[in-house]
């Protein structure tokens, strides 16, 4: 039995339906002659209604096939017949600056620790391919995304000039690697083709790369070390501008 | 199995609703509630608690959002490291008058958005937000009551917390 005059906790118990029926009805006959508290409590049942309503929205969104139980005790029998035989790079990407706060996105990667700058790839593959990512920053007007990413690698080397090539930079990423931060800028020709640059440390064991280029798939990597950082220009091996491309990337 | 798949199945909406009110975004949010399932489908049997499945599924998903949070703030040190700001950081000037409650609710701290979801929203017993938030039912009341506290002032834009006091 609650007590008279009750407490907070009870006002609140009697918003949310917490209270046994006999508290309930003590409650609402104490509430009747004290106006001050019966205003209070009558808000939050207004916050509260008004908040379910404002929310009930939400509960209609399509159905997302990806999240059937099905479908993830399926996805969960391919993975353990794997055996699982490589290990899961988890890439976090955070929204810094703004009111927005943050987000985060885990993925699970193949990773292949043979074969250089692999993060940058698969960087490319989420961001500019499957357009998984949303932009950190995007460019407003010249110079803006060299000041972006000297915010964070203030020693990296200068954004490459694509202009020759008909590329431009347009947006920027921050994510998080097994190897350290890395920024990925994306830029973009006339006709809608995609090149990114990324730049990383080196990782803990200070792996610098020799000048070298390699195709994965339908991709292709340049990539370099330079100023204590690890980078890598990813273009797509049929674009056409790819040959042009690689003609003006004189670093 | 099957039985089991149609009560997550209904379940699932919710756990989408609580977890875009947590992340702020859908994308991540459906990334949450994936992780979340995958992680009470292979924890069912052994773990499996007594009481409501939704609480549990609740509880799963919270306690895998904070884990990544955590991460995301470990990250965001790492970015300080780099810039020597903190640009995460919102600053009094952003905060603004919200004219609905929904507005309102989205500009409260993530905690007491999930604490309102879930007991103004879901109606979880305070037990079973105790459970959940890994507190004491008396802290889960007071944090409820400052929540709530916190949503009004924003409605009703009363925007002058102590905090902004103190800097005048």
């Amino acid at each position: 039995m609650i007590s008279l005059p009750p407490n907070e906790r009870d006002l609140h118990a009697y918003v949310d339906h917490q209270l046994s029926d006999a508290d309930r009805r003590v409650l609402e006959t104490w509430l009747a002659s004290h106006p001050d508290e019966a205003a209070q409590v009558r808000a939050w049942q207004q916050d509260a209604q008004q908040l379910r309503a404002a929310l009930s929205g939400a509960l209609q969104q399509p159905a997302n096939p990806a999240l059937d139980p099905a479908m993830i005790r399926q996805r969960r029998q391919r993975q353990s017949r794997r055996h699982l035989a490589s290990a899961a790079v988890l890439l976090i990407a955070v929204s810094v600056g703004g009111f927005s706060g943050w987000q985060a996105r885990e993925m699970t990667l193949v990773r292949s620790t043979m074969l250089p700058m692999t993060d940058a790839l698969q960087a490319y593959r989420l961001i500019a391919q499957q357009g998984m990512l949303p932009a950190d920053y995007k460019v407003d007007s010249e110079g803006d995304m060299q000041r972006w990413l000297d915010r964070y690698f203030t020693r990296a080397s200068r954004l490459p000039d694509l202009k020759a090539a008909g590329f431009e930079p347009v947006s920027g990423r921050l994510l998080s690697t097994d190897e350290g931060p890395a920024a990925m800028v994306m830029y973009e020709d006339g006709r809608g083709h995609k090149v990114s640059f990324y730049v990383r440390p080196p990782g803990p064991k200070n792996t610098f790369l020799p000048r070298g280029s390699r195709s994965d798939g339908d991709l292709q990597a340049e990539y370099w070390s330079g100023g204590g950082y690890n980078y890598a220009m990813v273009s797509p091996v049929d674009t056409p501008a790819a040959q042009q491309l690689k003609q003006s990337l004189q670093f | 199995m099957s039985e089991f798949d149609e009560q997550l199945r209904e379940i699932i909406p919710r756990l989408r609703r609580f977890a875009v009110s947590l992340t702020r975004n859908s994308s991540s949010a459906d990334d949450l509630v994936q992780a979340s399932l995958e992680r009470a489908l292979s924890s069912w049997g052994d773990k499996r608690a007594d009481g409501d499945l939704r609480a549990w599924l609740f509880a799963i998903l919270y306690r895998q959002f904070l884990d990544a949070h955590r991460r995301s703030r470990r990250y965001a040190r790492m970015l300080e490291f780099f810039t020597g700001r903190d640009d995460a950081e919102p600053s009094a000037e952003r905060t603004v008058i919200a004219r609905s409650t929904l507005q309102a609710f989205e500009r409260l701290p993530t905690e007491q958005r999930a604490l309102l979801l879930m007991v103004s929203v879901e109606g979880l017993s305070y037990k079973e937000v105790a459970e959940i938030l890994d507190a004491p039912i008396g802290t889960v009341m007071s944090r409820l009551s400052r929540a709530r506290q916190a949503l009004r002032q924003l409605s009703d834009g009363e925007i002058s917390s102590p905090s902004l006091r103190i800097l005048k």
